[in-house]
């Protein structure tokens, strides 16, 4: 166990930078799941295309591809990006299909009635989105998101094989230069699951806070 | 008030209204009967522009709603409209349900939304709910919050989508009564019910709706007492 203590800087050093890869991936992914999501439902057909091949495209290939696509492909055609800057991109559009699909099924959850009623006192569509059916769909997405949110933690993994110093690879470093695979191990995974258990213990909280009064 | 000429709706190949024509004057209450499936619903839907009519105008006080050209956000202002299943706003309590639309809608100040939905809560009968969420509220109750709901636009007419099916027989009588009270203050109304007793007590007319058509109109009493159409015989025959 030494080994782990010997290393906590490095061990803190890399959780530090999974966290934030994933705040990122987090904010990014909610932003574009959003505006993606909300696409999805449009009455435009434009709109509705462009999202579903979004979601189709990302949802069907692997995230590593997307990962090297990025980071490894787009320098030949001349856009250079930093790892870090990469991962947060890949992770972040990866995240944001999924994310899509969560905003879409939310809405699409809320009954037609709510709609219906908003508008018959004159409300815009907009105004019926906002105050009535986003609120509510919004309670309802939570659970799903707080999956989501935990996949892309752990999925941020992946980015160990671009060169990102987050978790995965300092835990890989450790262990290539002391040998001690299991021990070293032992404390990423300890680590990985304090992250992914305070998350869904504090969107827990979160759920119980705003719980729809229906 | 409300005028429809030669209404016609289709979804998909189904015809529900074939040819409604029909007009309502202010101050008048109108009752729609008829099977399920008739088009009554429709119809009213038809009336605020929920269901978009694929033929036929829709005039309310003289204005062409059907016309593409019309801000229909702000005909709905004038038309209030309370549903089958109340369609409360399940987030927000009593009195916030009653004064998001004039707030949001109308831009009202809050103080004046809110003394004004404090009293049509009264009117209703729900003093000692107004702070109380829907899921809190008995059918009844929320059948009455949403009747105050959309008494707070002020509109000019008032369309109920069989608004005591949902309800417990014990509950009908409480939204009845409340609608009755709306009937007497000389509001416009145009009802869709299963409610007879409702319809002969409070109606100036009813009009019978078989398979998308006006089949007859008439005055409660010559309608209940003496249907001149074989099919109004029949339909009264099944229900009373």
């Amino acid at each position: 166990m030494d080994i782990v203590w010997n290393n906590l800087g490095a061990f803190l050093q890399g959780a530090s930078v999974t966290v934030r890869i994933s705040a990122v991936a987090v904010c990014f992914g909610l932003i574009i799941g959003s505006i993606f999501g909300l696409m999805r439902i449009s009455g435009s057909v434009i709109l509705r295309s462009i999202a579903g091949v979004y979601v189709e495209a990302i949802r069907g290939t692997p995230l590593m591809v997307q990962l090297l696509y990025i980071y490894f492909g787009l320098p030949q055609i001349g856009v250079i990006l930093p790892p870090f800057t990469a991962a947060a991109i890949a992770l972040s559009i990866n995240s944001g299909a999924y994310v899509a699909e969560i905003v879409r099924a939310g809405i699409q959850s809320i009954d037609k009635g709510q709609m219906e009623s908003a508008r018959s006192l004159g409300m815009t569509y907009m105004q019926a989105m906002r105050y009535i059916i986003l609120p509510q769909a919004f309670r309802r997405i939570i659970p799903p998101l707080v999956n989501e949110f935990i996949m892309l933690i752990k999925d941020s993994s992946l980015l160990s094989v671009i060169g990102v110093i987050e978790l995965t690879r300092t835990g890989q470093r450790i262990s290539g230069a002391t040998y001690n695979v299991f021990h070293v191990f032992t404390a990423v995974a300890v680590i990985y699951f304090i992250m992914t258990f305070s998350l869904s213990k504090f969107m827990g909280y979160l759920e119980r806070r705003w719980q729809i009064n229906d | 008030m409300i005028k429809v000429i030669d209404l016609c709706k289709s979804f998909g190949k189904l015809e529900v209204l074939k040819g409604i024509n029909l007009e309502v004057k202010k101050g008048e209450v109108v009752v729609i009967i008829g099977a399920s499936g008739s088009g009554k619903s429709t119809l009213l839907r038809c009336i605020n522009l929920l269901e978009l009519p694929q033929k036929g105008q829709v005039f309310i006080d003289d204005i062409a709603i059907t016309d593409p050209s019309v801000d229909i956000n702000r005909v709905r202002q004038q038309v209030g409209m309370v549903f089958q299943h109340f369609n409360l706003f399940p987030h927000m309590n009593a009195l916030e349900n009653v004064t998001l639309a004039p707030l949001k809608v109308k831009k009202e100040e809050r103080a004046a939304a809110e003394e004004l939905a404090k009293q049509l809560l009264i009117k209703v009968g729900l003093a000692d709910k107004i702070y109380e969420y829907p899921r809190r509220l008995s059918g009844g109750q929320q059948q009455r919050v949403a009747i105050a709901r959309a008494l707070a636009m002020q509109p000019k007419v008032m369309l109920f989508d069989e608004p005591t099916s949902a309800l417990d027989p014990e509950m009908i009588k409480e939204v009845l009564n409340v609608m009755r009270q709306l009937a007497l203050e000389g509001m416009t109304m145009v009802v869709v019910t299963h409610e007879m007793g409702f319809a002969r007590e409070v109606a100036d007319r009813v009009i019978f709706i078989d398979e998308g058509r006006i089949v007859e109109e008439n005055s409660p009493e010559r309608l209940f007492n003496e249907p001149r159409h074989p099919r109004t015989r029949d339909f009264l025959s099944k229900i009373l």
